[in-house]
């Protein structure tokens, strides 16, 4: 029988939040919430009812080997900045580097900075907290669309980023590319560029890795913004 | 202070598997799981096995900080569920003597030595209000009631452990808390309904 029909539905909801359900009838409470959106539904509502705010005078400190273990256990050093990211090196590196930039202004003065002239920013995507921004801009010639991120951000090994266009004049949200990072340069199809105007808007999910499986956006969505120009 | 604004950004950041990553990941564990291993010890009433329950949970969090929906859910809670429904699945696993291991600082009703019933200005009126209806209703019902609610609750305990914990029959103590629930249920829909 369905959970959600069981006139102790409310009863169940309340237990499980307690933890006084245990057992068998635990397992299946946690399999109708995650197969029956009836049940999810009302085991919020008691959520929204039941949810004490736990003082933060009880914490305590978890010893140093518990993130240590955690660590090694999640390989957490994949996702730290490579070695020539960090500020350290970047500030060694400064000092070399002045001497050599002296003779490399006197080259930019004599040739214009062509290359960051040639792309014209078209959106700016941001995260909902609106501390991730993503800049893309378009190239003269209105075939390649660069996208930028202040810091490197990329996919986790089963993970894929797809860039949308969601069309100014509405309809389902057109896949631009699938990345492995946000940093990219990307070929846009033919007819595309004309529909990158004010209205339509760009968008990135996450995406399992190669892309949506089924052509439209699957994952949650983390950047967004719109066409300006 | 846990602000959740600064929780999300930390989960988020952790979602999106970038070189940054890692980097969020650790100032969301620096800042949330002495929090969370003073909930999880609670529970349990046992440091070696509450760290194992965090140490779980935060494996949990980074495998599933992508599929996080912020606008569900306040990022705080989330981590504390994912707390609570370890620490379950622990005490169900291991045959934890909860009575003995019941903290002398915490006698009986411990509504007000765990937690936090002041306004709270960054959750917004709603949430604000839902707290102290809570605390209100909590307070009208009976005092096993109560108790049983918070001991089952707050320090993890099942029918069985309440039942030896108060010296009551098992069927007893199952109605105090299925009634309790009730009551409350029926306290809070009831004053959310008169506030409309």
């Amino acid at each position: 029988m369905r959970l959600a029909n069981d006139r102790r539905l409310d009863a169940l909801c309340g237990e499980y939040l307690l933890g006084t359900l245990r057992g068998p009838a635990r397992r299946r409470f946690g399999r109708a919430l995650r197969e029956e959106p009836q049940v999810a539904l009302r085991l919020r509502h008691w959520e929204r009812m039941f949810s004490p705010r736990y003082s933060e005078m009880i914490g305590i400190q978890p010893s140093r080997s518990l993130w240590r273990r955690l660590v090694r256990e999640l390989e957490l050093s994949r996702y730290r900045p490579r070695w020539y990211r960090r500020l350290g090196f970047w500030r060694a590196w400064a000092l070399a580097a002045t001497a050599a930039l002296v003779v490399g202004i006197a080259a930019e003065l004599v040739l214009p900075a062509l290359r960051t002239a040639e792309l014209v920013e078209v959106a700016r995507l941001e995260s909902a907290d609106k501390l991730e921004v993503l800049h893309a801009e378009l190239s003269k010639d209105r075939r390649t669309l660069r996208l930028r991120t202040v810091r490197p951000v990329i996919a986790g090994p089963t993970q894929s980023y797809e860039l949308w266009l969601l069309p100014a004049e509405g309809g389902a949200p057109v896949s631009l590319a699938v990345l492995g990072a946000l940093d990219a340069h990307i070929a846009l199809p033919a007819g595309l560029a004309e529909r990158l105007r004010p209205g339509a808007k760009l968008a990135v999910s996450v995406e399992p890795a190669g892309g949506s499986p089924t052509g439209a956006p699957t994952g949650p969505v983390i950047l967004v913004g719109e066409v300006t120009s | 202070m846990l602000a959740n604004p600064e929780i999300k950004r930390l989960v988020v950041a952790t979602a999106l598997r970038g070189q940054g990553s890692a980097e969020a990941f650790e100032a969301l564990y620096r800042m949330c799981a002495p929090f969370l291993l003073g909930i999880a010890r609670r529970m349990v009433g046992r440091r070696e096995l509450a760290e194992e329950i965090v140490h779980d949970s935060f494996v949990r969090i980074w495998q599933s900080a992508g599929s996080f929906d912020p606008t569900s859910v306040q990022p705080l809670a989330w981590m504390v569920t994912i707390v609570r429904n370890r620490a379950i699945d622990v005490l169900e696993s291991h045959d934890v003597s909860r009575v003995d291991a019941l903290d002398p600082d915490a006698p009986g009703d411990a509504l007000d030595a765990l937690f936090d019933w002041a306004p709270d200005p960054e959750q917004g009126l709603d949430v604000e209000r839902r707290a102290r209806l809570l605390r209100d209703c909590l307070a009208t019902l009976q005092a096993a009631e109560r108790q049983s609610l918070v001991l089952a609750y707050a320090h993890g305990m099942s029918h069985r452990d309440l039942a030896t914990h108060l010296r009551k029959p098992l069927g007893t103590v199952k109605t105090w808390i299925r009634r309790g629930l009730v009551n409350l249920r029926d306290c809070v829909e009831r004053c959310m309904e008169g506030a409309r």
